[in-house]
C-alpha cells in the first residue's frame, strides 16, 4: 500500500508539469500582453519597460517559461496587476481559502442529499420515489448556475424581506463588513447567511449527477450474482442492501466524484461571480477581463493542481476500499 | 418473419421483441419511454419556436427604439416579451440568440464527439504506448478545470462564435475519448474481433467496420448529452462577456446584461434563461431515454 | 415406493414473468417431490423453467417482472408460499440452501470468503464470532479446502472456479440443511474440476444425509448423482421416475430422444448420424397448442395437437405426461 501511494504520488509530477506547461502556453498565446497596460495614461513606459524585464518578455519563450517555473516553484509569484501595490501571492492567499470553504461546504451538502436519495431511488426502481429523484436530477443537473443564483437573488434578496427592510438573504459577498474580528461564532452564524445561496445553487447542480451516479451504480450490483447469494443465505434485506451492495457500488462512485471534482470547480467560478465572493474564481475571471495574465496563469494552475491532488487521494480511497486492486 | 408478425396480429396478440429489426427496438422502447418523450417534445417546441418564429414575429433582434420610453417595456401587443435596457425587441432577439446558441451547441458537440471517439478508437484498439500516451494527455487535461480553461481561451483568442465552438471541441473530446476507449478495450476482445483478425482483415477494417459501428450507439448518446452540456458552457462564457459579442444576441449575453436590472426588469433574466434550461433539459431528457432504448441494461 | 418422509411437496407451481414483450409461463404447473435424504435431478434444456423452479421454492424470483401466481410448496407440511418474508428467511441457508451456477460472481468481492461463510453460521446460529470463525474453518476443511485458516482471509479473486464453488457449498452446507438446491452448480467449471465437485457432494450427501435437487442439463452429472429423476420442458414435468427406469426404458419421446442423441462409445460403429431432436424449444411468447412438445414429436397425433395430456402413473414410480408414451 505505501509503495502504491508513493508511486501514486510520483505519478502525479509529470501531470502538474504538464498543467504548467499547458497554462503557461495559453497565456503566452496572448500577442501582446501588456497591451492594456500600454494603454493607460498613468503608467509610465519605463514601469512597463521593468514588468517586462521581471517577467522575462524579453526573453525567448523556453527560456521566459524556465524564469517563470523556477520563480513560481520558489513562491516567487510577482506583483498583482489587478491590485497594484500587493504582490500576486498574498492576493492569491487571500482568495484560496474563501473558494476552498466554499467548495467543502458543497461538496458535503451534495454528496450528503445526493447519496442516499441514489441509493433510495435504486432500490424502489420505477417506483414513485424514483421517478421524482429522477426528474429533480435533471432539473439539476440542466440548469446553468448564474441562471439558478440569479434567480434565487431575485427572490431572496428582492422579493422577499425581513421585517427590517433588508432583504432576506444577502446578495453577495461572504461577510457583514465590520464583523471581521468578531468572535468566531458570530463569525459563523454571520458567514452562514452569506454562503446558503451559493452553496444551496451549486449543491443543485451537482447533486443531480450523483445522485444518478449512485442510482445507476446502486441498480448495476443489485443485480449481481452475490447478491442472489447473500438472499439465499438468509440474509435480511436491509443488510443486503447496505453491507453487500453498497460497499461495491461506492467503489465507481468514488471515482465518478473525483472526476467530477473539476467540473464543480470550474462552475463555481461563475457563482462567485455572480454572489461576489472574492475566491479564485471570481479572481480568475478579473484577472482574464483585465488582462492580468500573470495572475491567471498561477491561479489556472493552482486550482488544477488542486484536482490532480484530489484525484490523488481519491485512487488512494479506491485503492483501500476495493480488495481486487493489486499494487503493482 | 413478416408473416409471423402478421400471424401474431390476427390472433390479437401483442407482437414481440423477436418481430422487430434493431432500429425498430429501439424506436420503440423510446416511445415509451415518457422522460424521453417529454425532452423530444420540448426540443420540439423549441426548434419551432427559434426557427418558426421569426416568419411569424417579425421584428429586428437589434433595432433599438428611440427614446427612454422604449426601455424596459413589459409586455404588450408591439412587444410580446417587452424590450430591454437598449429598447431592442426582447422576442426577437431571444428567436436570434436561440438559433445562434443552438447552433454552437450541436456543432461543438457532434465535432467532439468525433475528435474523442477517434482518438478512443486508436488509442482503444492499438494500445501499446499509443494509448499510454493518449491517456496521460488526455488526463492531465482532464484534470485542468474546463470552465476557467475555456475563459482563458477565449480570452486569449478573442471573441466569437467559432473561437466558441474551437475551445469546447478542444477540451470536450477527452471525455469521449475515454469512453469509446473503455469500450473499444472490451469490445477487442470478443469472438468476432478475433474471428475478423483470422480471415485476414486488416486493422482498419476491424477499427472501422467493426468496432466503430459498435460505439456509434454510446457516441449518439454522448453528443446528445453533449449539445446541453455544449449549451451550457457557451452560455457561461458568453455570460461573463467572453463569448457571443454585442450586438448579437444569445442566450447568455442576454442574461448578461440583464444581471444588472435584476431590481427593475426581472422578466429579462426569466426569459432566456428559461430558454436555456428548456433546451439543455430536453436533451438530456431525450439523451437519457436513447441510452435506455439503445440498450436497457447498459451502465454508462 | 419411497419410505421416507415427504420434505417438500410442489403442488401444481405457476410462475410466470410479466415483461414488456408480453408474458412468459415459465414455469407452468410442475409437480414435484423430494424425500428426506433423497437426491433428485431435475433436468431439461435452457429455459425450460428449471431455475425458476428451484427460485420459486425459496422465494427469490425477482419481482418486477416475476410472479408465482399459483399452486402450493409444502415443506414438512406447511405450505412455503404463504409464509412471511422474516419466516422465509429463516428457512434460507438454514432449512433450505441453494448453490448457483457461476462460482465467478456469485461471492462478494469485497469480503473475505471467511467473513461470507461466518455471516451464514451467525444468521441462523447463536454463537459468536470467535465460534463461528471455528467452524467456518471446519467447513472448509470439510469441502476439502487446504490450509483452511488461512483461506479463511482471503477474497473470491483470490481463488480458482473450483475453489469459489467448495467455498459455495461450505457456505450453503455450514447450517446442516435438510435440502440443498444445485442450480447447474458444475456447468461452468472444467470437467475435471466438475468431477471433484460432483465427488464432494456424493460425499457430504452421505455424510450429513440432506436431500439435494440437482439442477441441470446435463444428462451424464444426473446419472452420476441422482435416484430419481425429473424431465422438464416448456415450464412442465413431462416424465418422473427413477434413475435407472429413466434411463432403461424412458417412456417420454423427449426423454427417449434426449437419450438417444447422446454419443456412446459402446455401441457398434455406423455411419449414420447422431440422431437428434428436429426443432427448437419453443419461445415462451408463443407456446404451442395442444402438447408443447408435439411440433417436434415424431408420434404427434391430432389428439396432441388440440389437446394438453395429464401427468399419469403409468407403472408404479413412473410418471409420464403423454397420450402416446413409448412401450418400454
Amino acid at each position: 500500500m505505501r509503495d502504491y501511494i508513493i508511486r501514486r504520488i510520483l505519478g502525479m509530477i509529470p501531470l502538474i508539469l504538464i498543467v504548467m506547461i499547458v497554462s503557461f502556453g495559453i497565456f503566452s498565446l496572448v500577442p501582446n500582453p501588456f497591451a492594456a497596460l500600454m494603454e493607460n495614461p498613468r503608467i509610465k513606459k519605463a514601469d512597463i519597460q521593468r514588468l517586462i524585464k521581471a517577467w522575462g518578455f524579453d526573453l525567448p519563450w523556453y527560456l521566459r517559461f524556465f524564469k517563470w517555473f523556477s520563480g513560481v516553484i520558489r513562491g516567487d509569484w510577482g506583483p498583482s496587476l489587478l491590485y497594484p501595490g500587493s504582490m500576486a501571492r498574498d492576493v492569491i492567499s487571500r482568495a484560496l481559502p474563501v473558494t476552498m470553504r466554499l467548495m467543502g461546504i458543497e461538496f458535503l451538502v451534495s454528496l450528503v442529499i445526493a447519496l442516499p436519495i441514489g441509493i433510495i431511488s435504486a432500490v424502489k426502481q420505477y417506483s414513485m420515489t424514483d421517478y421524482v429523484v429522477t426528474v429533480i436530477s435533471f432539473l439539476g443537473m440542466s440548469m446553468p448556475t448564474f441562471w439558478s443564483g440569479l434567480l434565487m437573488m431575485m427572490l431572496f434578496s428582492v422579493v422577499l424581506k425581513r421585517p427590517s427592510g433588508m432583504p432576506l438573504l444577502p446578495a453577495g459577498g461572504i461577510i457583514t463588513p465590520g464583523l471581521e474580528e468578531a468572535p468566531f461564532w458570530a463569525k459563523l452564524g454571520d458567514r452562514a447567511q452569506y454562503l446558503v445561496m451559493p452553496v444551496v445553487v451549486l449543491a443543485f447542480f451537482s447533486l443531480g449527477s450523483y445522485a444518478r451516479y449512485m442510482r445507476s451504480s446502486m441498480l448495476e450490483v443489485i443485480r449481481q450474482d452475490y447478491i442472489r447469494t447473500a438472499r439465499a443465505k438468509g440474509v435480511p434485506e436491509r443488510s443486503v442492501i447496505y453491507k453487500h451492495a453498497l460497499r461495491n457500488a461506492m467503489i465507481p462512485i468514488v471515482t465518478l466524484i473525483a472526476l467530477s471534482v473539476p467540473g464543480i470547480v470550474g462552475g463555481a467560478a461563475i457563482t462567485e461571480t455572480i454572489f461576489s465572493i472574492p475566491g479564485m474564481g471570481s479572481l480568475f475571471i478579473a484577472a482574464n477581463v483585465k488582462a492580468d495574465y500573470p495572475t491567471a496563469m498561477i491561479s489556472l494552475m493552482l486550482t488544477s493542481i488542486l484536482v490532480i491532488v484530489f484525484n490523488l487521494v481519491a485512487d488512494i480511497v479506491y485503492a483501500w476500499v476495493d480488495p481486487r486492486i493489486k499494487y503493482s | 418473419m413478416a408473416e409471423k408478425a402478421i400471424e401474431a396480429k390476427k390472433k390479437g396478440q401483442k407482437k414481440s421483441s423477436e418481430d422487430y429489426t434493431y432500429a425498430g427496438m429501439v424506436f420503440h422502447r423510446l416511445t415509451r419511454h415518457k422522460l424521453a418523450m417529454v425532452g423530444a417534445f420540448m426540443l420540439i417546441f423549441i426548434l419551432l419556436f427559434v426557427f418558426v418564429g421569426p416568419l411569424i414575429w417579425r421584428a429586428d433582434p437589434n433595432a433599438q427604439i428611440e427614446g427612454l420610453g422604449g426601455l424596459f417595456n413589459p409586455a404588450s401587443r408591439a412587444h410580446p416579451f417587452g424590450t430591454d435596457d437598449y429598447g431592442r425587441d426582447v422576442l426577437a432577439r431571444m428567436f436570434f440568440g436561440g438559433r445562434i446558441s443552438l447552433f454552437i451547441g450541436f456543432i461543438s458537440a457532434i465535432s467532439s464527439t468525433l475528435a474523442g471517439g477517434f482518438v478512443g478508437l486508436v488509442a482503444g484498439y492499438y494500445g501499446g504506448w499509443a494509448d499510454n500516451i493518449l491517456m496521460r494527455f488526455t488526463d492531465a487535461m482532464l484534470s485542468i478545470p474546463t470552465f476557467p480553461l475555456l475563459i482563458a481561451l477565449a480570452s486569449v483568442l478573442g471573441k466569437g462564435v467559432w473561437q466558441i465552438i474551437l475551445v469546447i471541441v478542444v477540451f470536450g473530446w477527452m471525455t469521449d475519448a475515454r469512453l469509446v476507449r473503455g469500450l473499444v478495450l472490451s469490445l477487442k476482445e470478443q469472438e468476432y474481433v478475433e474471428a475478423a483478425r483470422a480471415i485476414g482483415a486488416s486493422a482498419n477494417r476491424i477499427m472501422w467496420r467493426h468496432l466503430f459501428p459498435n460505439t456509434l450507439a454510446v457516441l449518439i448518446v454522448s453528443t446528445t448529452i453533449g449539445i446541453g452540456g455544449a449549451i451550457i458552457y457557451e452560455a457561461s462564457i458568453s455570460f461573463l462577456g467572453f463569448g457571443v459579442q454585442a450586438p448579437f444576441a444569445s442566450w447568455g449575453n442576454m442574461l448578461q446584461n440583464a444581471q444588472q436590472f435584476i431590481w427593475n426588469s426581472p422578466r429579462l433574466i426569466i426569459y432566456p434563461g428559461l430558454a436555456i434550461f428548456m433546451t439543455v433539459l430536453g436533451f438530456n431528457f431525450f439523451g437519457d431515454g436513447l441510452r435506455d432504448a439503445i440498450d436497457p441494461k447498459l451502465k454508462l | 415406493m419411497d419410505n421416507r418422509e415427504v420434505l417438500v411437496d410442489i403442488k401444481n407451481l405457476r410462475t410466470f414473468f410479466y415483461t414488456e414483450d408480453g408474458v412468459v409461463p415459465a414455469v407452468d404447473g410442475i409437480d414435484l417431490t423430494i424425500h428426506r435424504g433423497e437426491v433428485l435431478g431435475l433436468v431439461g434444456e435452457s429455459g425450460c423453467g428449471k431455475s425458476v423452479t428451484a427460485l420459486s421454492i425459496l422465494r427469490l424470483i425477482p419481482n418486477p417482472p416475476g410472479k408465482i401466481i399459483g399452486g402450493e410448496i409444502f415443506f414438512h407440511g406447511e405450505d412455503l408460499l404463504k409464509k412471511n418474508e422474516e419466516k422465509m428467511r429463516m428457512i434460507r441457508g438454514d432449512k433450505i440452501s441453494m448453490i448457483f451456477q457461476e462460482p465467478m460472481t456469485s461471492l462478494n468481492p469485497v469480503y473475505t470468503i471467511g467473513n461470507q461463510i461466518s455471516e451464514a453460521i451467525t444468521l441462523h446460529q447463536k454463537i459468536d464470532d470467535a465460534e463461528a470463525k471455528k467452524r467456518t474453518v471446519e467447513m472448509l476443511h470439510l469441502v476439502g479446502i487446504p490450509e483452511p485458516e488461512r483461506r479463511f482471509s482471503q477474497y473470491p479473486h483470490e481463488m480458482s472456479g473450483g475453489m469459489r464453488q467448495r467455498v459455495m457449498i461450505a457456505m450453503a452446507l455450514s447450517s446442516n440443511p435438510e435440502l440443498l438446491i444445485s442450480d447447474e452448480a458444475t456447468t461452468a467449471l472444467d470437467v475435471t474440476i466438475q468431477a471433484q465437485i460432483l465427488d464432494l457432494m456424493r460425499g457430504l450427501q452421505k455424510k450429513l444425509g440432506m436431500a439435494i435437487l440437482i439442477i441441470t442439463h446435463n444428462l451424464a452429472v444426473v446419472a452420476e448423482m441422482a435416484e430419481t429423476i425429473a424431465i422438464a420442458y416448456a415450464g412442465k414435468i413431462v416424465e418422473n421416475a427413477s434413475a435407472k427406469e429413466i434411463f432403461k426404458s424412458p417412456r417420454h419421446p423427449y426423454t427417449y430422444g434426449l437419450l438417444a442423441s447422446i454419443p456412446k462409445f459402446t455401441e457398434k460403429k455406423t455411419n449414420e448420424p447422431l440422431p437428434a431432436i428436429e426443432g427448437m424449444v419453443p419461445s415462451p411468447y408463443h407456446m404451442p397448442k395442444g402438447c408443447r412438445f408435439n411440433p417436434r414429436c415424431p408420434f404427434a397425433t391430432e389428439k396432441c395437437r388440440e389437446e394438453e395430456p395429464e401427468i399419469l402413473e403409468l407403472t408404479p414410480g413412473h410418471l409420464v405426461r403423454c397420450f402416446h408414451p413409448i412401450e418400454s
